[in-house]
C-alpha cells in the first residue's frame, strides 16, 4: 500500500505551477448562445446516452454473473477454453444490448454531421472491433486463469506485471498500428520539425492521418514509446476553419505529450489502478472457486466492468492533469496564447463540445479539461508572461 | 418414416470406361449441347407453364409431368456422360435404362404456397446444385489503368464439385480404362441432388432436395482414417449468431500451430523417406494438429455445436477424426506425396465449399430453429471426413489413398461365415 502510494505521488506533479490560479472565464462572453445551446443540446443526449448504455451494460452482466456460467455447457474445450467462450459471450452479450445505444450514438452524431461515415460502414467496423475483444478478453483470460494454476487466489500479483508488459509492447506497436498515415506537406512539416526540437523532440516523428472520409472532428494524437514515437494530426485538421497558427499550437500540444513522458506515465497508471482492480476480482472471484474455475469468469467480468467504471472519474482526473500539462507545454513553446483561444474556441463550433459542461458530467465523462478551462489556461500563462516581462 | 424422394438416382455402371471415347469426350458430346439449349429454351416456356398448372390443378398434368422429368433425366444422363460418371453414349430423349439414371416418381400433388414462393424457395437448393454442377460462374476482372494496364486472366469463375473430380477422373480413365469408384460415387451423389434441384425447380415436385450424401446409405471401402459423429443437432443460437467471432482465437493458435504443423511436416516426410514410417513423436503432434484442425472447422461450420479445445484430444468432440497409429509406408509414394496428394486436395477443397455454404444457409436455421438440419450436418461430415482422410494421407498419417465416396467410411458388410454342423445350435 505504501509504496502504491509513494508511487502515486510520485506520478502525481505536472509542468503545470501548482499555484496556477485559473482566471474565471464567462462562456457567455466568448460564444454566441445559439452555439452553446447547440453544443449542450449535443452533449446531453450523449450523455444520457452513455449513462444508459452503462447502466444496461451493468445489468447484463450482472445477469451474466448470475446465469451466464451455465453457458459452459456449450464448451467441449478445457477449464481455459471454457473460460474464453464464457468471456467471449458476456461481451457478446453485452454487444447485443448496447447496440442500441451505439446505433442511437451515430444517429446523433450523423444528425450533426459529425460523422460522415454510414451505418453499413459503422457498422462493419463495430464488428470487427467486437472480434478485436474477443480477441482481447481471449487473451486477458489465458494469462490470469494460466497464472491462476499455480498461483491460485494471487494470480493478480503475477497478472499486473504481464499486462503491464503488453500494455508496453502495445503502446509501442500503436503508431505502426494506425491505418492511413502519411508524410505532411513541407511547410507542415517544418513547423512541427521546428516544434520538436524546441521541445527537446527531435527523434519524434510526424505524420499526417487520412480520417475525413469517416469524421469531421478535430484531433491529433501523442503515440509511441523510444524509437516508435510519433505525433499524428487526422486531416480534419487541416480544414478550415483552423489556421496554420492553431495547428502549431495543436502540434506543440502532442509534442508536449512526449515531452513530459505521459505515455510512460499512463503506462505507470495503468500497472497502479491495475493491481487493485486485478485484487478485487480475485477476491470477488474466490467464492467461486477462483479464476481458476471457468465458472468464476461471468462473475469476473462483471467485477472488472463494475470496478472499472467506478475508478473512470479517477482516470479522467489523471488524464485530464496530463492534457493540462500538454497544454501548458503548448503555450510556452508556441507562445501564442491567442492562437491557443482561438483554437479550443472553435473545438466548441467543430466537434460540438460543451465549453462549460456540468460538474458531474465532467468529472463522470471528460478526460480533457473543458475548453473554458483550457482558455482559462491560457489566459493565466498570458497573465504570468506578461508579469514575468513586467518585472 | 420419411418416403423416399420422388426423384432417385439410379446407378448400374460397371466402371469400364472406354478410352477412345474418354479422350474425345467433350467433342463428341457436340450434338447433345445443341440439343440441350433447344431443349432448355422450350422448358423456359414449360415452366411457366407447369407453374400456373401446379398453381391452379394443385398437381403437374400427366404430359406436362413426362417432359420435364425426361428433360431432367436427359440433362443428368449428359452430365453424367460429361463427367465420366457414366460410359456409353446417351440418347437424345431421356428415356431410361442409362447407367447413371433417375428414377422419377408419377405426378402427386403439390402445396400451392410452395409452388406460389417456389423460386425464392428454389435458392439454397440451385446455390447447393450450383457447388455440384457449375462449371462456370462469374466473370473476369483485370487490374491496372491506361496503358499500363494487365489483364490478370484471374476469374471469379468456380467449378463445381462434378468438373473437378471429372479433370482428375479423365487422366485416371486414360490411364487405367475404368473410373475410380469413389469418385464415381461421388459424381452420383452430385448428379441426384442436381436432377432434386431441376425437379424442384421445375415443379414436378414440390418435396426439397436431400442433401444427405447417405441417402440412399451406400458402402465404400474400409479406411483407416474415419470421423465418429456424435452430434445431437442441436445448437445454441447465441454462440451460432456469433460463431465467426467465437471462431477468432482458435484462427490465431490455429495458424500458430500450422506453423509448426508445417515444420514438424517437413521435418515428418524426410524421415519417413530414410525410415519407410513416419516417427511416433511427429505422427502424435500432427495427429493432434489435424485433429484440433478438424474441429474447429466443425465449429466454424457448424457442424457442431460445442466450443473445441485447444489441444486436440481425441474423444472431446462431437466431430472427431479417428486416425491410426504409425504405418509401414512406401517410400517411393513419400517421395512424391505432395504430387500425388494434387488431385485428393483438389476434390477437398470443392468439398469444402459444399460445407462452406451448408454453413451459410444452416446458420440462418440454426438461429431459428436452434437446430442444425440433418442433412446439411450430414455432407458437412461427408466433406470432412475426407478432408481428415486427404489431410492424413498429405501429412504422412496414413499411406493410404482417401475414398471420395459418400459412404463415411462404413465397410463392405463380410458375409457371415458358414457354420459347421458341429458349430450349429443345438
Amino acid at each position: 500500500m505504501a509504496v502504491w502510494l509513494v508511487a502515486a505521488y510520485l506520478l502525481w506533479p505536472t509542468d503545470v505551477p501548482d499555484d496556477l490560479k485559473l482566471p474565471s472565464v464567462d462562456e457567455t462572453q466568448i460564444f454566441d448562445p445559439d452555439l452553446l445551446d447547440e453544443t449542450q443540446d449535443f452533449e446531453r443526449f450523449l450523455r444520457w446516452n452513455d449513462i444508459a448504455s452503462s447502466l444496461v451494460l451493468l445489468a447484463v452482466l450482472a445477469l451474466f454473473a448470475w446465469r451466464g456460467w451455465r453457458f459452459a455447457r456449450e464448451s467441449a474445450a478445457g477449464r481455459i477454453g471454457t473460460g474464453m467462450l464464457l468471456g467471449m459471450i458476456g461481451l457478446a452479450l453485452v454487444w447485443i444490448a448496447q447496440l442500441p445505444f451505439a446505433i442511437a450514438g451515430i444517429w446523433w452524431q450523423k444528425r450533426y454531421d459529425l460523422v460522415t461515415a454510414g451505418y453499413l460502414e459503422w457498422a462493419l467496423e463495430n464488428w470487427l472491433v467486437l472480434g478485436a475483444q474477443f480477441l482481447f478478453i481471449c487473451l486477458w483470460l489465458l494469462i490470469t486463469m494460466a497464472l491462476a494454476a499455480p498461483l491460485r487466489d494471487r494470480w493478480w500479483l503475477g497478472a499486473v506485471p504481464v499486462f503491464a508488459g503488453l500494455a508496453l509492447l502495445l503502446a509501442f506497436l500503436t503508431p505502426y498500428l494506425v491505418p492511413d498515415q502519411h508524410d505532411a506537406d513541407p511547410a507542415l512539416a517544418a513547423d512541427a520539425k521546428r516544434i520538436a526540437r524546441e521541445t527537446g523532440q527531435e527523434g519524434v516523428d510526424f505524420k499526417v492521418q487520412e480520417i475525413g472520409d469517416l469524421t469531421e472532428a478535430p484531433n491529433a494524437f501523442a503515440a509511441g514509446i523510444g524509437p516508435s514515437r510519433r505525433v499524428v494530426l487526422w486531416d480534419t485538421m487541416l480544414e478550415p476553419p483552423f489556421d496554420r497558427d492553431e495547428v502549431r499550437v495543436v502540434i506543440a500540444h502532442e509534442y508536449g505529450h512526449h515531452e513530459s513522458e505521459h505515455i510512460w506515465k499512463g503506462l505507470a497508471w495503468y500497472a497502479l489502478i491495475s493491481l487493485p482492480l486485478l485484487w478485487l476480482v480475485a477476491r470477488v472471484a474466490r467464492r467461486w472457486g477462483g479464476l481458476y474455475q471457468p465458472r468464476a469468469v461471468p462473475v469476473a467480468l462483471f467485477v472488472l466492468v463494475a470496478a472499472s467504471l467506478v475508478v473512470q472519474p479517477f482516470n479522467n482526473v489523471i488524464t485530464r492533469r496530463m492534457e493540462m500539462e500538454a497544454d501548458w507545454v503548448a503555450l510556452e513553446t508556441t507562445e501564442d496564447p491567442a492562437a491557443a483561444r482561438e483554437l479550443f474556441e472553435e473545438f466548441a463550433d467543430t466537434a460540438l463540445q460543451d465549453p462549460d459542461p456540468p460538474e458531474w458530467a465532467h468529472v463522470w465523462f471528460d478526460t480533457h479539461p473543458s475548453i473554458v478551462d483550457r482558455i482559462a489556461e491560457a489566459n493565466a500563462w498570458e497573465r504570468l508572461r506578461d508579469a514575468d516581462q513586467s518585472r | 418414416m420419411i418416403s423416399p424422394h420422388p426423384v432417385r438416382i439410379v446407378v448400374d455402371d460397371d466402371l469400364k470406361r472406354s478410352r477412345l471415347t474418354v479422350f474425345f469426350r467433350l467433342f463428341l458430346a457436340i450434338p447433345h449441347y445443341i440439343w440441350l439449349a433447344l431443349w432448355s429454351l422450350l422448358m423456359f416456356f414449360v415452366t411457366i407453364v407447369n407453374w400456373f398448372a401446379t398453381l391452379i390443378v394443385g398437381r403437374l398434368p400427366k404430359g406436362l409431368h413426362n417432359l420435364t422429368a425426361a428433360y431432367i433425366r436427359y440433362i443428368t444422363q449428359l452430365f453424367a456422360y460429361l463427367s465420366l460418371a457414366a460410359n456409353p453414349y446417351p440418347m437424345f430423349t431421356g428415356t431410361d435404362r442409362y447407367p447413371v439414371d433417375v428414377e422419377i416418381d408419377d405426378p402427386a400433388s403439390q402445396r400451392r404456397l410452395i409452388t406460389l414462393f417456389r423460386l425464392p424457395l428454389a435458392i439454397p437448393a440451385l446455390t447447393f446444385a450450383a457447388v455440384f454442377l457449375a462449371s462456370y460462374a462469374g466473370g473476369s476482372y483485370s487490374s491496372g489503368q491506361g496503358e499500363d494496364s494487365y489483364s490478370a486472366g484471374a476469374t471469379t469463375s468456380s467449378v463445381g464439385i462434378l468438373w473437378t473430380v471429372a479433370l482428375f477422373a479423365w487422366f485416371a480413365c486414360l490411364a487405367l480404362g475404368r473410373m475410380p469408384m469413389g469418385f464415381r460415387n461421388l459424381q452420383a451423389f452430385g448428379l441426384r441432388y442436381g436432377a432434386q434441384a431441376w425437379a424442384y425447380i421445375l415443379l414436378l415436385t414440390d418435396r426439397y432436395p436431400n442433401l444427405d450424401p447417405a441417402d440412399p446409405p451406400s458402402t465404400g471401402p474400409l479406411h483407416p482414417v474415419g470421423l465418429a459423429v456424435t452430434d445431437d443437432l442441436r445448437r445454441s443460437r447465441l454462440t451460432v449468431f456469433f460463431r465467426l467471432l467465437l471462431t477468432l482465437p482458435h484462427f490465431v493458435w490455429l495458424i500458430l500451430w500450422g506453423l509448426a504443423a508445417f515444420l514438424a511436416g517437413v521435418a515428418g516426410w524426410l524421415a519417413a523417406i530414410v525410415l519407410g514410417r513416419l516417427p511416433r513423436p511427429l505422427h502424435r503432434f500432427l495427429a493432434a494438429y489435424l485433429r484440433y484442425s478438424t474441429h474447429v472447422f466443425s465449429f466454424l461450420f457448424l457442424t457442431a455445436n460445442p466450443f473445441p479445445g485447444f489441444t486436440g484430444t481425441p474423444g472431446r468432440y462431437p466431430v472427431d477424426p479417428e486416425l491410426p497409429e504409425p504405418e509401414k509406408q512406401n517410400r517411393l509414394k513419400t517421395l512424391f506425396r505432395i504430387f500425388l496428394a494434387i488431385p485428393a486436395l483438389a476434390v477437398s477443397s470443392s468439398l469444402y465449399t459444399l460445407s462452406f455454404i451448408a454453413a451459410f444457409f444452416g446458420w440462418f436455421v440454426a438461429l431459428a430453429l436452434g437446430r442444425m438440419p440433418r442433412s446439411f450436418r450430414e455432407a458437412q461430415a461427408y466433406a470432412l471426413r475426407y478432408g481428415v482422410q486427404t489431410n492424413a494421407y498429405f501429412w504422412l498419417l496414413t499411406g493410404r489413398y482417401p475414398y471420395s465416396g459418400p459412404s463415411l467410411g462404413q465397410p463392405e458388410p463380410e458375409p457371415e461365415p458358414e457354420l459347421t454342423p458341429a458349430e450349429l445350435p443345438a
